[in-house]
């Protein structure tokens, strides 16, 4: 009985020992801010993501044709749309990026 | 020490409510620090969980009576194993092991090293929090495993349909996949919160959701086992409404699965994806509902159960909360792109996901509907088997050829005259096992019939997938054939797991479709000495025998059985009488048939004083083909979750461009 | 054609349709299921029910040749009212004086007749937890 509300009164020392643990570590820390994705970043972040799907769909595009699962015809009438995506994907970042060193130099 | 059991339970609901709200508080505010505490907090509470859980074991294992569940779950001569399953036998311990698991997935979710998607995690931790508080509140305050009495001299025992191997793995399972598919909620919601509703939070849920998915597809199945080999009725599956709990996560899951990929390439179905989590999570509490507080056929017991209204009102609250996060977010859902064509991949996933989300409504409109009917007419209306089979057919089959056909039609827009070579071999071979199985007689059964030629048509489209991709491979360098067919598979995990998943899919289907279109059935009374016939089989009664073993008195008939003129052995089919739970269980004898996959099966219904034997005998063509279906299933889902370092390497690079610093 | 709208709302709101139609077609031609009912509830009924009970003894009879003959009354409330069953057909294990069972059937002449092979036991198992009466009283 006793033993196992020492036990209990252990645990719960514990517990609140953990979770003060970020607290107790860095009492005064340079700075407590979470990183965060600003909008500059957000977008980047979605340009990536476009340039992947794009190059993804391409690779998997050569590949299904190479395999004869998508027919000369469906394969000629995509490859143009996925490589332009492909490319405005890579353009805007190549201009975001631009835009973005930029703004690192003004700081 | 139930004091510990209890304290350690209290600390676990402080340690959510303190998650929850600093949680939010931490991501609202930006405040780094305080994450981080929200975060051990998550994961102390873990911890707390587990030690709660051994005390709750150990009380099981030393038999301590006083612990109120342990009497009421096991007996002194309850063989080791079962007392260990005990601890999910009952509503308590279940509980119990829902919070351990639900904690354990957070803990392991929140602090895996995801450095690419940590400003999605602060919003995650909230959620897990919102979640585990519901459940450690219910244990301290509503149904705690901890409760104590004055020991009685032995506990109350195991009813013995439970005392099977199977129950020491089915439930597990089951709860693995219900608690798994907390993560992508969490993560959808934890996106939602945050504003990142761009796809990472969808990459950091796959692996989560397919280990969900596949522990409640095995956890099933193994159920449908124990059912066919232990409750000896001669049926796996019995649209029963604990069943169907399980069913309808994995069925909504299953939708999830696939349209997922839309997203991923088409950057589509945004809010769709969304809310099929929020439906997958719904539906997996309200199957813990559903078999844990006895509501089933009546609103009646619904009042009796103590849980019962806490946790319909916790997803109504789930519901509600997640559905208005959706609709505020809506403008950050809008997808840059359109579905071209509704000839095409993503419409064929789409057409998938329409069929798969009917089937689980009609399914979920039959679980409810005597609740439903009670309330609206007054008297409750029970919808039987027939409704069920026919839905699972109208779903269910154009399901099974949109397998074979959605993954191998062009992505956009796909030519009819394309579609055309595409499928030409797939639909000769389904015509040929058509017209073949319709010579052979297969005509008896029209949804049997079309199963099959479906089927065939999916097994020739994975077959030539498999070819082709290997061959293009070889082209492509491969030194040999095994290793072009290595790297297709290791390239790409789940594409090709995913065809391993749809080849057990379409075995589970000729498996099912054999087995209750194409079966047959047999009643006969027999004396000793008599036979009968059924299909090619003949079955002799010889000898009826009783021995008496520790627990029981086992009465056993025993058939001879031919084939033709072939001699296959005799069969043992009988009951055992438990002298202590006064409980009587029908053990059926089986024989499999190992290179057909048919069985004969069984059951002696009546054994009468004078030594006759009223026998209940099937054919079960193909029964076995749905046993293998889950070994094929788990071997499909393995490769599929195993894990990709290169796409690993790939996220991080994309999140560090991005402007995530690669720190955790 | 009308390459503005968008196919995704035309198939979406096709596939409703054919859901809904779907629905309306097993409605139809199967109707709805059987109402459940108590034994006290089931005086004057006509008609296919679904029956759901606490077996009464004594049970006599053979199910596999003239069938079984036993009572059913209610699980639930005060109830006196027993309703007289005949079964034909295969017997769950679980069935015995006490049981909560169901049977599909009609009333005849006093006699719930049910349909051969309809008997489920509501089992016990299933995790449903045990009611705390049960073994003790």
């Amino acid at each position: 009985m006793t033993l196992a509300l020492l036990l209990a009164a252990a645990l719960a020392v514990a517990c609140v020992v953990v979770v003060a643990l970020p607290f107790l570590r860095e009492p005064e820390p340079e700075s407590d801010v979470l990183v965060e994705l600003d909008e500059d970043e957000r977008r980047r972040l979605e340009l990536l993501e476009a340039r992947d799907r794009a190059l993804a769909s391409l690779k998997e595009l050569e590949f299904e044709h190479r395999t004869g699962t998508t027919s000369d015809e469906d394969y000629r009438d995509q490859i143009g749309p996925l490589r332009r995506e492909a490319a405005l994907a890579l353009q805007a970042l190549r201009r975001e990026s631009g835009k973005g060193r930029l703004d690192d130099a003004r700081n | 020490m139930p004091e510990l059991g209890r304290a350690a339970l209290l600390v676990t609901l402080g340690l959510s409510v303190y998650a929850l709200v600093a949680g939010v508080a931490a991501a609202h505010l930006g405040r780094r620090r305080l994450a981080r505490s929200a975060r051990n907090a998550l994961i102390a509470s873990f911890a707390t969980t587990a030690i709660a859980s051994v005390v709750l074991l150990a009380a099981l294992l030393r038999n301590d009576f006083s612990f109120t569940y342990v009497a009421r779950s096991t007996s002194e001569a309850l063989p080791t194993a079962y007392t260990i399953s005990a601890f999910w036998g009952g509503q308590e311990g279940s509980l119990l092991l829902w919070l351990s698991m639900l904690t354990a997935f957070g803990a392991a979710a929140v602090s895996l090293n995801r450095s690419w998607a940590k400003d999605l995690i602060v919003w995650v931790v909230p959620v897990f929090a919102a979640v585990s508080t519901f459940f450690a509140f219910l244990l301290v305050a509503v149904a705690s495993p901890f409760a104590t009495q004055a020991a009685p001299a032995d506990g109350f025992g195991m009813t013995p349909s439970l005392q099977n191997p199977y129950m020491l793995a089915h439930p597990p399972l089951l709860y693995l996949g219900y608690v798994g598919l907390t993560v992508p909620f969490a993560f959808a919601m934890g996106a939602l919160l945050s504003g990142k509703l761009d796809e990472r939070w969808l990459i950091a849920t796959r692996r989560w959701t397919l280990f969900a998915w596949a522990g409640l597809g095995i956890g099933q199945l193994l159920g449908s086992h124990w059912a066919y080999v232990e409750v000896g009725w001669g049926g796996y599956y019995a649209w029963d409404p604990v069943e169907n709990a399980a069913l309808m996560p994995w069925l909504a899951a299953t939708a999830f699965l696939h349209s997922v990929m839309i997203q991923e390439r088409r950057g589509m179905l945004k809010v769709w994806n969304v809310l099929l989590v929020i439906l997958a999570f719904s539906l997996s509490l309200f199957g813990t509902f559903l078999t844990r507080s006895g509501v089933v056929n009546s609103i009646h017991s619904f009042t009796q159960s103590s849980i019962g209204p806490w946790f319909l009102t916790f997803i109504v609250v789930v519901v509600a909360a997640s559905l208005a996060l959706v609709f505020w977010r809506l403008p950050r859902l809008r997808s840059p792109t359109k579905l071209e064509s509704p000839i095409s991949r993503e419409a064929a996933f789409l057409y998938n996901n329409l069929l798969l989300l009917a089937l689980t409504l009609a399914i979920f409109w039959g679980v409810v509907y005597p609740m439903v009917s009670e309330v609206v007419r007054g008297e409750a209306v029970v919808l039987g088997r027939s409704y069920y089979d026919f839905f699972l057919r109208a779903f269910g089959l154009p399901l099974l050829l949109l397998m074979g056909i959605g993954p191998l039609i062009a992505w956009r827009k796909a030519s009819l005259r394309s579609l055309l070579t595409t499928f030409r071999w797939p639909t000769f071979a389904a015509l040929a096992a058509g017209v073949t199985l319709l010579l052979l007689g297969a005509g008896s059964s029209l949804p049997g019939l079309v199963a099959y030629t479906f089927s065939a048509f999916v097994i020739a489209t994975i077959v030539m997938e498999f070819a082709r991709g290997t061959r293009a491979r070889r082209a492509l360098g491969a030194p040999s054939w095994p290793a072009a067919f290595g790297s297709l598979i290791s390239r790409n995990r789940r594409r090709y797991g995913g065809y391993v998943v749809h080849a057990s899919i379409v075995m589970l289907a000729i498996g099912v479709a054999g087995s209750s279109a194409f079966d047959s059935v047999a009643e006969a009374k027999l004396a000793r000495g008599e036979s009968m016939r059924i299909g090619s089989y003949t079955l002799v009664y010889r000898s009826l025998d009783e021995r008496t073993v520790s627990n029981a008195t086992e009465i056993r008939a025993t058939l001879g059985v031919t084939r033709g003129d072939r001699d296959l052995g005799t069969l043992e089919a009988g009951k055992n009488a438990y002298t202590v739970e006064d409980q009587v269980s029908n053990e059926v004898g089986i024989r499999s048939d190992k290179l057909t996959g048919e069985d004969l099966f069984v059951i002696a219904e009546q054994i009468d004083r004078d030594g006759s034997v009223y026998f209940r005998v099937f054919v079960k063509p193909l029964v076995n083909l749905i046993w293998i279906a889950g070994l094929v299933f788990l071997l499909g889902s393995v490769i599929t979750l195993w894990p990709d370092r290169r796409e690993q390497r790939r996220l991080v690079a994309r999140a560090s461009e991005a402007g995530i610093p690669a720190t955790p | 054609m009308a390459r503005n709208a968008s196919p995704a709302r035309l198939v979406i709101a096709l596939s409703v349709a054919g859901v809904l139609a779907v629905f309306l077609l097993y409605t139809s031609i199967a109707g709805g299921g059987n109402p459940s009912l108590a034994p006290s509830e089931l005086a004057g009924r006509k008609g296919a029910v679904q029956l759901a009970g606490l077996v009464v003894g004594p049970v006599r009879g053979d199910a596999h040749d003239g069938g079984l003959r036993f009572k059913l009354k209610d699980i639930n409330g005060d109830s006196r009212t027993t309703v007289a069953v005949l079964y034909a057909g295969s017997v769950p294990d679980l069935f015995k004086v006490g049981r909560h069972i169901v049977v599909d059937g009609e009333l005849k002449r006093g006699t719930f007749v049910a349909e051969p092979g309809s008997m489920i036991t509501k089992c016990p198992s299933k995790y449903a937890p045990k009611q705390s009466g049960d073994e003790s009283a």
